[in-house]
């Protein structure tokens, strides 16, 4: 397999020479003044053009910005793409690949894609990938700015995909009694071994429900690369961190393992809001993030979008949860004094996009603010964004979601 | 003075998964403010990932970027002498942050 090592080079000039390189002489160059940077849109390999908020490793959103979620399946070639490590395999040979499955099971697995694709029976799920970090950037909008890349709502899609139940696996294996915990990794890399791999772990009795697939095709084709090609797992209703891309590896344990991925990064406070009362976050107990909230986002229009008097808008958007499912999105032209029900669109099953709309006839003149507001079956209702509970690391944002534009 | 933004884009001959080659990344030479030992910044940050990180965070606190870098030492073992961590710091809040030292920054 093949790795990105393009920079590995500076890594080990700096571990082998640092101190004669560094901090010896000032620089004689000019002092710059910082401008506003705009990050570029480039084409990655099977993608079309991206937001390339970093190509390593790398994280890429659709360039349409909201106009990608006027659509209930999120094409494969504008997918968004996060990894965690830079080291990822360029190149992955089908008859070499193998998921392994070990650890406290009978009959430890060693499975080709074929194999998946040929001894287990297919299972097949319309299911969102959302990032926990996705729409974090909101939570500046009315309290404090959070860590990490500032994402927009770029940081998620929904994709039909098909593969094998994660649990016909761990039965054809055979999980042990004693078993009680399930580790995923997968090729992506760290630069430096001592770096923590990007390893995560879920209860045995979650690992067995139903919907959880390891995915070989998404959309009715290969997974792309970026997005873990040649086969990744589908926690449906779940936040992405723990959909293991290039899923190498499923390691049945007796205990759990402590990891800086599990413990530290894509948690919040273990309390009822999961959010900080008063001090700071870092004094709670942490929780990792898991089940997805509530929530709705409005793909057209765009803020700022100007609009000609007596136009027939559509308004459109889609909506998910967890996976109880949609029951209402509300949509309010006035900044939230009244609301009014949007037209529901196809159901994809109760884990997927729902696409809603809401035409809307402009009638007068003036700057108005859109919004969108959702509750799905269960009465769960998204919080109005000076109403949501804050995280350090803006996890988790689901507040109700606004766009101001302009009649002419 | 800026570095300029280089975009070295090698795209792939084909749509498909199943390439026989290895895929050609394209390398983002993203800039960085030069000067006060920006070098210090490149090299032992740049291991690990891209200077698009820093970009797309906004303005920091000063406790903020100091948790960030001992995040970088303590969690992903980056190979920073202390002096280097401070040179680091300081670096990012000049030209990636602000001062302040209160509130939820860290």
């Amino acid at each position: 397999m093949r790795y990105l090592n393009r920079r590995h080079f500076l890594g080990a000039g700096l571990l082998l020479g640092a101190t004669s390189l560094l901090g010896k002489e000032t620089p004689s160059k000019p002092i710059a003044i910082p401008q506003e940077f705009t990050t570029p849109i480039i084409a990655f390999p099977e993608k079309k053009p991206m937001v390339t908020i970093s190509d390593r490793p790398p994280l890429l959103k659709s360039s349409k910005g909201r106009d990608i979620f006027t659509q209930a399946i999120t094409p494969n070639d504008e997918f968004f793409v996060r990894w965690h490590l830079p080291d990822i395999p360029t190149h992955i040979d089908l008859n070499e690949f193998r998921l392994e499955v070990k650890g406290s099971v009978n009959t430890p697995l060693s499975l080709s894609v074929d194999d998946l694709k040929s001894k287990f029976e297919p299972a097949e799920i319309t299911a969102v990938l959302q990032c926990g970090g996705n729409s974090r950037k909101y939570y500046a909008v009315t309290g404090q700015a959070t860590h990490g890349v500032q994402w927009d709502h770029g940081a998620m899609g929904c994709a039909v995909w098909k593969g094998v139940r994660l649990k016909d696996i761990l039965n054809r294996a055979g999980v042990k009694e004693s078993a009680s915990w399930v580790g995923l990794n997968g090729l992506e890399k760290p630069a430096m071994e001592e770096t923590p791999d990007f390893f995560r772990e879920m209860e045995i009795k979650e690992a067995l429900e139903d919907q959880i697939i390891v995915a070989y095709s998404m959309n009715g084709e290969d997974l792309p690369y970026l997005n873990g090609f040649p086969i990744r797992l589908v926690i449906p209703g779940h936040f992405s961190d723990s959909w293991v891309k290039m899923l190498s590896e499923i390691m049945v344990m007796d205990t759990y393992r402590t990891s800086f991925f599990m413990d530290v990064a894509y948690t919040v406070p273990d309390n009822d809001c999961e959010c900080v009362v008063s001090g700071s976050d870092f004094e709670y107990k942490r929780k990792p993030i898991a089940a997805m909230k509530v929530k709705s986002v409005i793909g057209y229009p765009s803020s700022n979008t100007v609009i000609k008097k007596s136009s027939k808008v559509k308004i459109a958007g889609v909506a998910f949860d967890q996976g109880k499912g949609i029951k209402e999105v509300m949509i309010s032209l006035d900044g939230g004094k009244s609301w009014s029900a949007a037209k529901l669109g196809q159901d994809y099953g109760k884990f997927a996009f729902r696409p809603w709309s809401f035409e809307w006839e402009t009638k007068t003149k003036g700057n108005f603010t859109i919004m969108a507001r959702a509750i799905n079956r269960i009465g769960n209702i998204q919080p109005l964004a000076d109403e949501i509970g804050w995280n350090a690391g803006g996890y988790q944002y689901n507040a109700v979601d606004s766009v101001n534009v302009k009649i002419v | 003075m800026k570095k300029l933004l280089i975009l070295s884009a090698f795209l792939a001959a084909t749509a498909f998964a199943q390439v026989d080659k290895p895929i050609e990344m394209p390398y983002v030479d993203y800039p960085m403010v030069q000067g006060d030992h920006d070098e210090v910044a490149q090299q032992y940050c740049l291991i690990c990932h891209s200077w698009g990180y820093i970009l797309n965070q906004g303005k920091k606190s000063r406790p903020y970027w100091t948790g960030t870098v001992q995040k970088m030492v303590n969690e992903f073992k980056a190979p920073i002498g202390k002096e280097d961590q401070q040179t680091i710091i300081n670096y990012l809040v000049k030209h990636y942050g602000y001062e302040a030292t209160s509130g939820q920054g860290h």
